[in-house]
């Protein structure tokens, strides 16, 4: 039997995420000439979802359409997908950069005895297993590993590997059996999904363009600034561990060693004067500028670009700038 | 409720990165390793639960090289851990791939009782992430990551959490025994009294051989490169804030390309 390359479909709302998505391109990549790619999803909808996976150039997919796998532990998914790899006698194994991808493949290192690495930001084919190269220390570094043996499971990093073309191709579902799932793994219950806490817009970890809040906003009203810049350019608002140690926005908004890591395309830091425990959580962003009326302000430092001057007034002008520009 | 936390030494934040001598690591000559972001808000919350349910204990356990898992372990006794358990990984090899470490860690973990094993989401150095979930197969229990608002509902015997997921923070409910990926943060957590640190120095570490498992790493790291330096920013010269906002955009479109 060919060796194949598995790839792992995470649902919402019915449909194959985008994350799962950037997995079909580096399965490609990392299959060899004669390797079949194979889709994987899971849930009462996994037959309807299937199809998301034929659109995109996979027409065989293995289902495991057992509806206690909507909503149940990454356990139980990994126990599935383990089960569908053994099937289709997978070699490797590919997720989005999703919380449940991400710890979908720590399972499989064990269950499926697979090497295992996440963030992945590039994959290549080497002589008996896969080179990934990956982002550590937030961002300061970057490795090179190599990950050796039969079996190699893989989560990508969000964001880092482009959507692939359609290429319809006619849809060849299979079922997996899930009866053997030990009923402890489905134990735990899902009680629940409330909004995110943040403000509108896309969130930190998304988010294509931050903008960001620190101590210089001075208080909790004049952080709307903050938003209404954010709101400008479509992108989502951070804070500095000075505002929500203050209670000027929820500890959700920070940004640092011990808040969200982040990189987005551009990170705008507006009165923020660059701790090191901020710096760590966004200094691997691409684009950085910095606004601050301190110009020994140590952002400076990290920053791209810089503006030394009153926030009160450069960034209402930047805001309307953005709005005029952009039509908005 | 026996409490487990795994933690691994990390170099502390303000460390400056140099490249290693075989290129394939970080230098470790004069860095300090502190218990990492995560890690040390795993321990204040296995604190904080044994507080909340007397009778409880936690036992901290760390697969690293010596001396410095003995160093974090002694920290979180200084903190108010009961027990610590090393188990021994040499610098290169298996403490370098995750999966080899959570085996590791699960040779000490299933020697001993554990309700609730409580990991950081990850570490701040390798940011692989893949402990608690490598760990929960190995104990063949469920795992959680990304967990926040952890509590212990003692007359229903059950952990409630949330879980900070892509589609909003699920609500969970999950009996013990359970793996959790803490993503919490306290950005003050407990620090340690001076006596209780002068009685870490004293305190008991149980050394547990890592097995077979944990001493086959199945991935290596092959270079471990820094990005060239940031210069510093590029300073907008200007007259009036229109002026200032309108040459930053123009900037941001035409020559970095970050918005159309």
């Amino acid at each position: 039997m060919t060796p194949n390359v598995l790839v792992f479909g995470e649902l919402q709302d019915g449909h194959v995420v985008p994350a799962s998505l950037e997995a079909i391109g580096v399965a490609r990549t990392l299959a060899g000439a004669s390797d079949q790619l194979v889709g994987f999803v899971a849930g009462a909808r996994g037959e309807s979802a299937a199809a998301d996976f034929a659109r995109f150039g996979i027409g065989r997919v293995l289902v495991a359409d057992d509806p206690r796998l909507d909503s149940a532990p990454v356990g139980a998914v990994a126990h599935a997908v383990a089960a569908a790899a053994r099937t289709s006698n997978a070699r490797l194994v590919v997720a989005g950069g999703t919380t449940v991808g991400r710890d979908l493949v720590g399972r499989l290192a064990v269950r499926w005895e697979a090497a295992a690495s996440t963030g992945v930001t590039e994959a290549a084919p080497v002589d008996g297993g896969v080179r990934v190269r990956r982002s550590v220390f937030g961002g300061r570094a970057t490795e090179t590993r190599r990950l050796d043996g039969e079996r190699v499971a893989l989560a990508l990093r969000p964001h880092a590997f482009p959507a692939p073309t359609e290429a319809a191709v006619p849809l060849s579902a299979e079922k997996v059996a899930t009866a053997d799932i030990p009923a402890a793994l489905f134990a735990p219950k899902r009680t629940g999904v409330k909004a995110p806490d943040r403000g509108a817009g896309p969130s930190l970890t998304d988010a294509a363009i931050i903008v960001s809040g620190g101590r210089g906003v001075r208080g909790p009203n004049e952080f709307r600034l903050v938003e209404d810049l954010a709101a400008s350019l479509g992108a989502a608002v951070g804070a500095s561990r000075a505002v929500t140690d203050a209670g000027w926005r929820p500890t959700s908004f920070q940004v640092g060693q011990t808040g969200k890591a982040v990189s987005p395309q551009l990170y705008v830091a507006v009165g923020i004067s660059g701790a090191i425990q901020h710096i760590v959580g966004m200094v691997s962003s691409r684009v950085i500028v910095a606004i601050n009326s301190d110009a020994s302000a140590p952002i400076f430092k990290v920053a791209d670009y810089g503006i030394v001057g009153d926030l009160f007034e450069i960034v209402p002008a930047l805001t309307a700038e953005v709005r005029r520009v952009r039509g908005v | 409720m026996e409490i487990v936390v795994c933690v691994k030494p990390v170099p502390e934040a303000e460390t400056r990165l140099r490249v290693g001598a075989d290129g394939t690591g970080f230098d470790t000559e004069g860095v300090k390793f502190v218990l990492a972001g995560y890690d040390e808000s795993a321990v204040e919350q296995a604190l904080l639960l044994k507080e909340a349910n007397p009778g409880s204990r936690v036992h901290v356990v760390s697969a690293g090289p010596s001396p410095r898992a003995d160093e974090v372990l002694r920290a979180s006794i200084a903190l108010g851990c009961d027990v610590a358990t090393h188990v021994d990984l040499p610098t290169t090899g298996a403490s370098t791939d995750p999966v080899a470490v959570a085996r590791a860690l699960a040779v000490a973990v299933a020697a001993a009782p554990h309700d609730l094993v409580i990991c950081g989401k990850q570490a701040g150095d390798d940011e692989a992430g893949l402990v608690a979930a490598a760990l929960g197969e190995l104990l063949g229990v469920p795992d959680f990551g990304y967990v926040v608002d952890l509590r212990y509902d003692a007359a229903r015997k059950l952990l409630t959490f949330e879980r900070s997921a892509e589609g909003g923070q699920e609500l969970w409910e999950a009996p013990l025994p359970c793996v959790i990926g803490l993503q919490q943060a306290w950005n003050d957590p407990r620090t340690a009294k001076l006596p209780a640190i002068l009685k870490s120095r004293k305190a008991p570490i149980a050394k547990v051989a890592p097995g077979a498992g944990g001493t086959t790493p199945s991935s290596r790291p092959e270079k471990f490169e820094l990005p060239p330096p940031r210069l510093g920013a590029k300073l907008i010269e200007f007259k009036t804030p229109q002026e200032a906002a309108q040459k930053l955009v123009r900037i941001l479109r035409e020559e970095a390309k970050v918005f159309p």
